[in-house]
């Protein structure tokens, strides 16, 4: 179907791009963590619109990244034939979908705040 | 035929490099950090109540009431978790840039070329690879400094 | 110089001082690891021998052979670092028998195994099937388009560069001598891994100038199993008695495959 590189490629774009969205939303937890994580920090964190493309940005690219990096990991582990490529397939898009579908309702969801 | 079994592996080649415990590691986090990801991601949306039910209640409920509860001493162990995968996923980054910076530009490795003897120097022995490694312990230090700060750094009085 | 008087040339000897050798003898033990096949079984043998600072492990294999276990069957042939027959695993670390030297080691005590990732024959024997295999799946050969020109009397050869020669002529080293593919971890882990040495050579092949079969080698190598399973811990590299560098190699197919440039 689709070729291993062309797969890789978007594992290493997914990764630069994790690098500063990630870092972003690491860095808004200084200078401390437990205060960056009480509700009004959150809630001040949540209503900059550009902070929820963010959080939106990290929720594909990390999906993506770890969703192929499983099913690296799986493939080169565990060989079973194309049946057992398929479920190793099917359970990573799964779990894929999973967190983007709830990432992507709850992001929407907060934007018009 | 035994064409099945194999001799297995003189561990201690693979134990004194450290190429190969970065390979290990990037695999062994990178597990860990998908897991983590997946469970971030669900246990912050059901505390922001997936966009609908955004009050202090629900937040403290979830996050306060069930993720930042246990506490060993005066440590909560959901804080101390998250300070490992922070670590964990500063190594994976810092180590998977230097990787794609090898892969896909090339930097660091050296054009092949004609070999003159004594032995040549291997690729993954030559001074690229150590800069790229001191770079990313270097850091992985700066990260954990700042992260015992971030975390810790009321309970430890800095 | 010829005497004007002679009528035969005169042979004028010249003496040379030859560097002197020393030659110190010590008494070593070997640790063999040998495969029994009847009993599917592993097993260790001690062999005492005295051995001098110039023996290699193949001689000191060689001689236990001859004076003291003539069962132990051992793989060889050029005895020069050439054929990459004598694949084993010294003293922790996969070396070719013929080019190490006990002195060299500096232990009093040699372990020899048979080479690790590989299924034993017998001994410190192992069978090279799936590693030939693998290199065969990478079409190591020159491919051209017009497959008709293989059996044409050429006119002229084809053309290379120096530049062009560089690209690829450390990989042409590669001796098959299976020690990257005995030290490889995801060779290891990954049992269908084509392993080092294969797709070192197909970059070998596919950057070689003359060859016009680089898509398709390619394609065979763009796998979960191909150079996508190597995570760069460059153990192959560290064990090659030829410097051919597999690690760099598959590092190069792998920029090739994501930049799109075939060089």
């Amino acid at each position: 179907m689709v070729a291993k590189s062309t797969l890789m490629k978007w594992h290493y774009i997914t990764g630069l791009i994790m690098i500063v969205v990630v870092g972003i939303h690491i860095a808004y937890r200084w200078p401390s963590y437990d205060a960056s994580i009480s509700w009004p920090a959150v809630q001040s964190q949540i209503s900059m619109a550009w902070y929820d493309i963010v959080l939106l940005i990290i929720v594909y690219a990390a999906s993506y990244h770890a969703m192929n990096g499983l099913r690296t990991i799986m493939l080169e582990l565990f060989h079973g034939g194309k049946a057992f490529t398929t479920f190793v397939d099917v359970l990573v898009i799964a779990l894929g979908l999973l967190v983007v579908v709830v990432g992507t309702y709850t992001i929407i969801s907060l934007i018009p705040l | 035929m035994q064409k099945t079994r194999r001799v297995s592996p003189r561990w201690g080649l693979w134990l004194r490099g450290l190429d190969e415990w970065l390979v290990i590691f990037q695999k062994v986090s990178g597990l860990a950090l998908a897991l983590y990801l997946i469970g971030h991601v669900l246990a912050v949306s059901t505390a922001l109540g997936f966009g609908h039910n955004l009050t202090q209640q629900q937040w403290n409920a979830i996050i306060f009431g069930v993720l930042e509860k246990p506490h060993i001493g005066v440590v909560s162990v959901g804080a101390l978790l998250e300070y490992l995968i922070g670590v964990l996923l500063v190594i994976h980054g810092a180590n998977g840039f230097r990787l794609i910076l090898m892969q896909w530009f090339g930097i660091g490795l050296p054009k092949p070329s004609r070999h003159t003897f004594p032995r040549a120097t291997p690729s993954p022995n030559a001074t690229a690879q150590r800069v790229y490694k001191y770079s990313v312990a270097i850091i992985t230090i700066i990260f954990i400094i700042l992260a015992t700060y971030d975390v810790f750094g009321a309970l430890l009085g800095w | 110089m010829a005497s004007a008087s002679s009528s035969e040339a005169s042979v004028e000897t010249i003496k040379i001082k030859l560097p002197e050798i020393k030659l110190e003898k010590k008494e070593v033990i070997f640790k063999i690891r040998r495969y029994d096949p009847e009993k599917d079984s592993f097993y260790w043998k001690e062999y005492k021998l005295t051995i001098t600072n110039r023996t290699t492990i193949l001689d000191a294999l060689l001689r236990i052979k001859e004076t003291q276990d003539p069962t132990l069957a051992v793989r060889y042939s050029c005895r020069m670092g050439i054929c990459g027959s004598c694949g084993m695993v010294i003293n922790g670390t996969p070396r070719l028998a013929c080019e190490t030297k006990p002195y060299d080691l500096g232990t009093s005590i040699i372990t020899v195994e048979p080479l690790s990732n590989v299924p034993p024959v017998k001994d410190v024997v192992t069978d090279f099937d799936k590693f030939f295999s693998n290199h065969k799946s990478v079409s190591p050969w020159l491919i051209r388009k017009d497959e008709k020109e293989q059996f044409e009397d050429l006119k002229e050869y084809y053309p290379q560069t120096e530049e062009e020669l560089d690209n690829y002529l450390q990989f042409s080293y590669c001796i098959k001598c299976g020690l990257c593919y005995s030290a490889c971890p995801l060779v290891f882990l990954n049992k269908e891994y084509l392993g080092p040495q294969a797709l070192a050579q197909a970059y070998r092949w596919s950057a070689d100038s003359r060859d016009q079969g680089a898509e398709l080698r390619l394609k065979l190598v763009d796998t979960d199993n191909g150079v996508w399973s190597c995570n760069y811990s460059g153990t192959c590299s560290k064990v090659c008695p030829k410097d051919v560098d597999p690690a760099l190699a598959i590092n190069m197919v792998k920029k090739m495959l994501l930049t799109g440039r075939k060089r």
